[in-house]
């Protein structure tokens, strides 16, 4: 087989930083709540993404408790969302994830995500467009 | 340890939240100014109508890069199930060890079968250092919204250097 078989194809997305800076979880689940189009992105400001981070906040992550690894949106520049990942040590709530009212959801496993504090709100802005929840001043 | 005054930097608190994670208040609050408040607990009716003040004010601070943590003596599991009904977003941090309420110098004594906290609210800059305080033993004492507004205000306006715009 020739390399010119291997196309790469894909979507790159920044996530918070954080998820990718710490020890590793091995085996964590991943719900990738994104599309692979294009296409699919939603600004930030819409009403919707608010919506869905407001429900992180106030029940996601409770609800997730000590599964939870980390979370984080994915940016595609400072004002487009592609959607969000929650890694978790278990997939079992994973079809109550707010995060799939963006884009349907695919649940995968991976070896590279840390364990990362989860926001304390009530923020939900972000900070210079990092991917919310990561970011911070000063 | 003393109650915290006026510009003093208040302790770093290490406490759990409302789902039994260990955090720190300078954690919380970020690099953000902070509305501290120390609260009774879930039972109180004064603790439950200033907390759903707080709440509605949440609408405000979760776009003005600003923070609120609740600390009271409720257990974690009490906390979560009070934070959901008044549907806040924002960390309760859970002292029923009351680990720091002695050291605060924050124990309510008339309250003699809860043991709680009186209530205090404290604004802090980033650093933790404290701008303001609210002794909310007597309602009336208690930050109205507007005060906590204007203390964010001003703290936002010190800390940060783009603040009449860059």
């Amino acid at each position: 087989m020739s390399s010119a078989a291997f196309t790469w194809e894909g979507r790159c997305f920044q996530i918070d930083a954080r998820c990718l800076e710490g020890a590793p979880v091995p085996g964590a689940w991943v719900h990738v709540c994104a599309r692979p189009d294009e296409g699919a992105r939603i600004q930030y400001d819409q009403p919707e993404v608010q919506q869905v981070r407001r429900d992180a906040l106030a029940w996601w992550i409770p609800m997730l408790g000590d599964e939870l690894v980390c979370l984080s949106t994915l940016a595609l520049d400072e004002v487009y969302c592609g959607g969000a990942i929650t890694v978790a040590r278990s997939p079992r709530l994973f079809d109550q994830d707010p995060f799939a009212r963006l884009f349907p959801g695919t649940v995968i496993r991976s070896d590279v995500f840390s364990v990362v504090a989860p926001p304390a709100g009530p923020v939900l802005e972000r900070y210079a467009g990092v991917p919310w929840p990561g970011g911070r001043f000063g | 340890m003393t109650t915290p005054q006026r510009g003093e930097r208040f302790p770093d608190l290490d406490l759990p939240d409302h789902t039994g994670r260990a955090r720190t208040l300078s954690e919380l609050a970020a690099g953000d100014p902070v509305v501290l408040a120390f609260s009774r607990g879930w039972w109180c009716p004064k603790e439950q109508r200033y907390l759903r003040e707080l709440t509605r004010l949440q609408d405000e601070f979760e776009v003005a890069y600003t923070r609120i943590v609740v600390v009271s003596v409720d257990e974690p599991a009490v906390q979560s199930a009070f934070r959901a009904g008044l549907g806040a977003r924002f960390t309760f941090l859970s002292d029923a060890e009351r680990r720091w309420l002695g050291r605060l110098e924050l124990g309510e004594t008339t309250d003699t079968t809860h043991h709680p906290y009186l209530p205090t609210t404290f604004t802090l800059h980033p650093d933790l250092r404290i701008h303001a305080v609210y002794h909310g033993y007597w309602y009336w004492g208690r930050a109205t919204m507007q005060e906590l507004r204007l203390n964010m205000r001003t703290i936002s306006r010190a800390v940060r250097d783009d603040f009449e715009g860059p």
